[in-house]
This record gives structure tokens, C-alpha cells and sequence, in this order.
């Protein structure tokens, strides 16, 4: 069971054919779904209704709810036998989102993280340098503010420096750059941490964006025309975002795009965005799962998704081969993408992260729209007071 | 003969009710063992402040759109109830929305509505009148699920139009020839006698209106603004369920559900009779 858009979809069915063409014991059906809300409907439903599909894929931060409560079996006694994948053969940050202690509970398929897409024309056109390595956050507000423009003179923004989602995992690298936490405790958490002084600079730069700097697209204008669309037709300069929208921008013609890391407000810093294929505890084809990940997650597999651009492979001996470093496919600096995997940090491990998540975005989004600009301490304060039984009810999983 | 109707109720109406009231008193996930909980989930759903704002939400929908779509349905039959040219083409399209698919209604709405060039909004602009936010402010984003209400009347229409053509034609002639106005023959004659068929609209409209929202809510509005301005009882249920696994809480929000549809339903039984006892439906109810 597999969720996302047509292109990811595409890219799971590549892999499944590539499966069945090497051998014919095993027959795969791919069960595809629209995103991760409705994933974890229709697995949750499964799993109530006692027929789980065998194995499914699945983000780190939504997979602890089904991991706390036992519903999946570890893969660990499988990666132990002799011959077949191996554990160091991995990426050892995504491998860790997925693991209970010593024991690897699901096996990541990628490892992406949160980067910059900039809109290379535009940047030539204003006279700046791309984003590079080491780029601080002034200067992407810069850059993002030179390039927002009216081009028509009538009044109404038709280019804008920048695009991202007012969404927690947008702002979390941007707190442990500046040298703030989000949680209190990183392996049992709490409450959240945003009071201190670098992690609430860090929340009220990312809040000024929209209202003080106006370099993101209003609530009604990024509602009008999603901010991916934007960056496509050419309006929108520079796309947060992971490696999730390549197959979609590899579909421009009208100008030149590349990628950057994200600026540095102190220190490096970007969020690990994996998926995992898991196996549940009640799968009724174990062995046959196995051979199916064996094949989906070695070399083989991995370059058959990493050549449909989604995907940053889990393995680094593809990750690091022209399989994802095709030096003819845009984009052209996909080194960005395996050069953060060194620095990626997860989001907290607890079993309602996606509740808290959920919590927080919605009040995340509403102080980044707020007509006069929001105040960082109000909104932390207001995530503390919502967050703290989500966390409290999560640490008794 | 009533058995095979009774052997449904029970099977697929008290048994899943029952069901639903036990696994309220559990914190249960459906994957590892339940734990009772008692009135725990009830005190827990007192405490949320989502939950008290999907009820105010709910109610509020019921309160404008059960009214509005009985005025919109009984308005359209009296006006396309007699044979005329087109009429049956208007009647068609009266139905159309009722028949389409709830995912499809829901993408052209988004289209619909979209702030900056949704034809609604281009309509309002080009007449000078004020364009709302739909999809990004509260209050705008809650009209706009009831407006998408308005079309999907289909059923109640058609309970209408059967009503309407049941009135006898020499009524009116009668009431004509005694030198009644059209709006006199309306109220003394037409809205009397299709009053039971309204009253059962209503009844049917509150019971459907608490669960309308869900599809709009998830796809439209996503629950949305922030913050939960469109998060109606449906899928605060659903989040809870099927999102976060809490399918005890959800049980107890269903339970929610249907106490208070069943008290709004008591509540018109109780003022038809108060009407009735009042002689205003004497006529037609006696």
C-alpha cells in the first residue's frame, strides 16, 4: 500500500514491474492511495478488519502510531540472515527514523530532506547569484524581496521571491539552525521547546516572511494557485520543498531551475523527509514481502525509482552512482540532496506525532496569513497550550 | 411481513449503534487490546476544544442549511410543478447535482469558489458587488458549504413536486372564484395541505445535514481556515478514527451525534403538535 501524487505513483509501479520481471514466483498488488491521511485511514481500517496488506510504505513521522502499538513486525531478524540487503549498505539517518533501539522496525526506500528549488532564469534576470552552500536566511529574504515584483505595474504582486507551506516541518529546520529545539527531550518528549530565544527568533523570522517581508504569496493568492503551480508557470522564484516535486519540474521548458540547501540562520541544518516500506505484524505473505523489499530496496530497485526523479535513494551505493547523480537530468545539483543527509534531523519519535502535527499547522498557518503580522511568543505559547495533551497522551503509548 | 425489516434494523442500525456505545467507554485502537475507560471518552470530548467547536459548527450548518434547502427545494417544485415548455429540462437539472458523484460536486466547488478566479467570485466583481474569501476566511468558508447544501436538494425536491401536484386543481379554482389573491390561495390552500410532506423534509433534512458536511468539509475546506472554521462533527469523527486511532473518542462523538438528531427530531414532533393542539394544522393534519 503506497500514497502520494500521479508521479509518485508511477514510480511505485515501475518498481513492482521491475519486480515481476526478474522473476514470476511472486505476484505484487499495489494498492495506491491519494496521501498520507488517507493511508493511514485505509491501513488503520485494514489492520481493525484483520486483513493488513503485507507491507506498505510509509513516512517516519506517521509510522510510530502503528510501531507503539504493535502492529508491525521488525525487519531486523530478516536484514540478520546471511547474503541479500545489508544494514550498512544504508544511509545511517534514515535508518535510525525507523528503528526502535538496536532493532530496525521498517527499511527506508529514500532519503530526502528539505532543500531549495530556485528559478535560475529569474536570478540571471536580477542580476543575483544563485544559492549556494552556506547562504544565509538574510540572504534569501534578500534575494526572495528583489525578486517579488509587480511586472505589470497594476498593482498586484505577479512574481514572488518564494513559496513554502506555513507547516511545522518547514519551520523545524529553521529552529535547529538557529540553534533552537522543537521538543524538550529528543528521544521522549514532553512538551514542545520553542520558548528559547534562538527558537523563537527563528519562528518569528519564518512568521515575517508573508506579512512583514511579503515575499510569499498571500492566503488567497497561494490558495488561487498552489505554490508548486507557481514555481512551474515561472511566477514563483524560489520552492521549499523535498526531492517529492522533481518529477513534476522536470516537466519545464521555459527555463532553467536548479537546487540549493536552505539558508543558515546559525548553523546548517535541514529535516530528514523518508519513507519506509514496513511489514506488518498480521501480513499474510512474509517471506513473499521480503523477496519483494529485497529486490525494491537493492540496487536495482532503488535505481529504477530514482530514475523517475522522486526519490533520493536510502542506499548509498546507488544514491552516490549516475542512477541519481545523471548528470543529464535536472536537477543538476542533486549532490545538495545527499550532501544533507549528513546533517537531516528527524522530527521527534512519539506515537502522536501526526495528531501534534496536525495541531500545529493549523495554528502555524493562521499566524503566517494574520493580517499585521503575528507575534512568535503568542503563537508558541498557543502551540504549547494545544500540543501538551497530544504529547502527554503520546508519552503513555 | 415486517420481519425481513426488522432482521435489517437490527443487523445494520442497533447492532452497529449498540456497538458504537460500548466502544465508547474503551480507549481502543482496533490493533492492540482494548482498555476500559467508562465515561472517559465523554469527559475527554467535554475538554476538547476541537470537538465544542465541531458541535458549534455542526449545529450552526443545520440551523441555516435545513431551513435554507426546504425553502430552495418547495420553491423550485411550485415553480416547475405544472406542465410547461422546458420545465421538465429545469426539473432535470434540479437533480443533477443530487446524482452526481460527492468527490466530483466537490473538485468543481474548489473550482467554483477558487478566490482569485473562480467564476463566482468573477460574477460578484463584474456586478460590484464584494468578493469573498471562500476557501481562506471562517465566515465566508462556512456559507460556502452551505451554498454547496442548496444544490444537492434533489430528493427533497422531488417529495415536493409530488406534494405540490397532489393539491387538487379545483381547490384553487374554488379559491379563485371566491376572489382569493395567489398568495392567499398559497397559504390557505397549497402550503396546508403540503405541509406534512414539508414537516417529513425537515425531519429527513436535520438526520442528513448532521452528516452533509463531511465530503465539503474534507475536500473543499479541508477543515479549514484555521482555525477548524469547517471542522464539522463528520470529520472531527473521522479524524479521530481513522487519523489519530482513536476510535473510542470517535464512538463517543457518534453517540454525540445522535442524541442530539434525535432531539431535534423530537423537538419538530413536539412543536407539529404543538400546532396541531393550536388548531393553526387542523385542517390538514385532522
Amino acid at each position: 500500500m503506497v500514497a502520494g501524487d500521479a508521479a509518485e505513483l508511477a514510480a511505485y509501479r515501475q518498481v513492482v514491474a521491475g519486480f515481476e520481471a526478474v522473476q514470476t514466483e511472486v505476484a505484487v498488488r499495489l494498492i495506491e492511495v491519494a496521501d498520507r491521511d488517507e493511508l493511514t485511514a485505509r491501513l488503520s481500517a485494514a489492520l481493525a478488519g484483520g486483513a493488513p496488506p503485507d507491507l506498505f510504505l510509509m513516512s517516519y513521522r506517521s509510522y510510530g502510531q502503528f510501531a507503539a502499538r504493535g502492529a508491525l513486525a521488525p525487519l531486523q531478524p530478516y536484514l540478520d540472515r546471511a547474503g541479500g540487503l545489508e544494514a550498512n549498505g544504508f544511509y545511517p539517518q534514515p535508518m535510525a527514523a525507523f528503528a526502535e533501539g538496536v532493532v530496525q522496525t521498517c527499511l527506508p526506500q529514500n532519503a530526502s530532506s528539505l532543500v531549495v528549488y530556485y528559478n535560475a532564469d529569474l536570478f540571471t534576470a536580477a542580476g543575483l547569484e544563485s544559492p549556494a552552500r552556506g547562504w544565509r536566511w538574510r540572504d534569501m529574504v534578500g534575494a526572495a524581496a528583489a525578486l517579488t515584483r509587480d511586472v505589470d505595474g497594476d498593482g498586484m504582486v505577479d512574481t514572488y521571491g518564494l513559496g513554502v507551506e506555513p507547516a511545522l516541518i518547514r519551520l523545524a529546520p529553521f529552529v535547529w539552525s538557529a540553534g533552537g529545539e522543537l521538543v524538550d527531550d529528543e528521544t521522549e518528549p514532553t512538551r514542545l521547546a520553542l520558548g528559547s530565544v534562538p527558537a523563537a527568533t527563528a519562528v518569528q523570522s519564518f512568521l515575517d516572511l508573508r506579512v512583514i517581508a511579503g515575499v510569499v504569496p498571500t492566503d488567497e493568492e497561494a490558495e488561487a494557485i498552489d505554490i508548486e503551480t507557481r514555481f512551474v508557470d515561472g511566477s514563483l522564484a524560489m520552492l521549499m520543498e523535498s526531492r517529492r516535486v522533481v518529477p513534476t519540474l522536470r516537466a519545464i521548458e521555459g527555463f532553467e531551475w536548479d537546487v540549493a540547501p536552505l539558508p543558515v540562520h546559525e548553523r546548517a541544518a535541514t529535516v530528514l523527509h523518508a519513507d519506509a516500506y514496513c511489514l506488518t505484524a498480521a501480513a499474510a505473505h512474509p517471506e513473499q514481502a521480503w523477496a519483494f523489499l529485497e529486490f525494491a530496496l537493492g540496487p536495482e530497485g532503488q535505481a529504477i525509482a530514482a530514475s523517475t526523479g522522486r526519490t533520493v535513494p536510502s542506499l548509498r551505493s546507488v544514491a552516490t552512482s549516475e542512477a541519481f547523480l545523471d548528470p543529464a537530468a535536472a536537477p543538476s545539483r542533486s549532490q545538495v540532496f545527499l550532501d544533507n543527509i549528513e546533517i537531516a534531523r528527524a522530527v521527534p519519535h512519539i506515537a502522536t506525532w501526526p495528531e501534534i502535527e496536525d495541531a500545529m499547522d493549523g495554528l502555524l498557518e493562521e499566524a503566517f496569513y494574520e493580517p499585521g503580522g503575528a507575534e512568535a511568543v503568542e503563537l508558541i505559547a498557543a502551540l504549547d497550550g494545544v500540543t501538551a495533551p497530544i504529547f502527554e497522551r503520546g508519552s503513555q503509548s | 411481513m415486517t420481519a425481513p425489516f426488522l432482521v435489517g434494523v437490527a443487523l445494520l442500525v442497533a447492532g452497529p449503534a449498540l456497538g458504537t456505545a460500548v466502544l465508547a467507554t474503551f480507549d481502543w485502537d482496533l490493533i492492540g487490546a482494548p482498555r476500559f475507560v467508562g465515561l472517559g471518552n465523554a469527559r475527554d470530548l467535554l475538554e476538547d476544544q476541537v470537538f465544542r467547536r465541531a458541535l458549534a459548527n455542526s449545529l450552526s450548518f443545520v440551523a441555516v442549511a435545513v431551513p435554507a434547502r426546504l425553502v430552495v427545494a418547495s420553491g423550485l417544485a411550485m415553480l416547475l410543478h405544472r406542465p410547461a415548455r422546458g420545465a421538465g429540462v429545469a426539473r432535470g437539472a434540479a437533480l443533477v447535482p443530487s446524482v452526481m458523484p460527492d468527490a466530483a460536486y466537490a473538485v468543481l466547488w474548489l473550482w467554483l469558489l477558487n478566490p482569485l478566479f473562480g467564476p463566482v467570485n468573477l460574477v460578484l466583481g463584474a456586478a460590484g458587488l464584494p468578493t469573498p474569501a471562500w476557501l481562506t476566511q471562517p465566515g465566508p468558508s462556512r456559507w460556502a458549504v452551505v451554498i454547496m447544501s442548496l444544490f444537492v436538494i434533489g430528493d427533497g425536491f422531488l417529495l415536493a413536486l409530488a406534494a405540490r401536484r397532489a393539491v387538487p386543481a379545483g381547490l384553487h379554482e374554488l379559491a379563485a372564484g371566491q376572489g382569493a389573491t395567489p398568495w392567499a390561495a398559497f397559504r390557505r390552500v397549497t402550503l396546508p395541505i403540503m405541509a406534512p410532506a414539508l414537516l417529513l423534509m425537515v425531519c429527513r433534512d436535520t438526520v442528513a445535514s448532521f452528516q452533509a458536511t463531511f465530503v465539503p468539509a474534507l475536500l473543499v475546506t479541508d477543515g479549514g481556515p484555521p482555525p477548524y472554521a469547517t471542522t464539522y462533527l463528520p470529520l472531527y469523527i473521522y479524524r479521530q478514527a481513522f487519523e489519530y486511532l482513536r476510535y473510542g473518542k470517535a464512538a463517543a462523538a457518534t453517540l454525540v451525534v445522535l442524541a442530539i438528531t434525535a432531539a431535534a427530531v423530537w423537538l419538530q414532533f413536539r412543536a407539529v403538535d404543538g400546532l396541531r393542539r393550536g388548531g393553526l394544522l387542523a385542517r390538514v393534519l385532522d
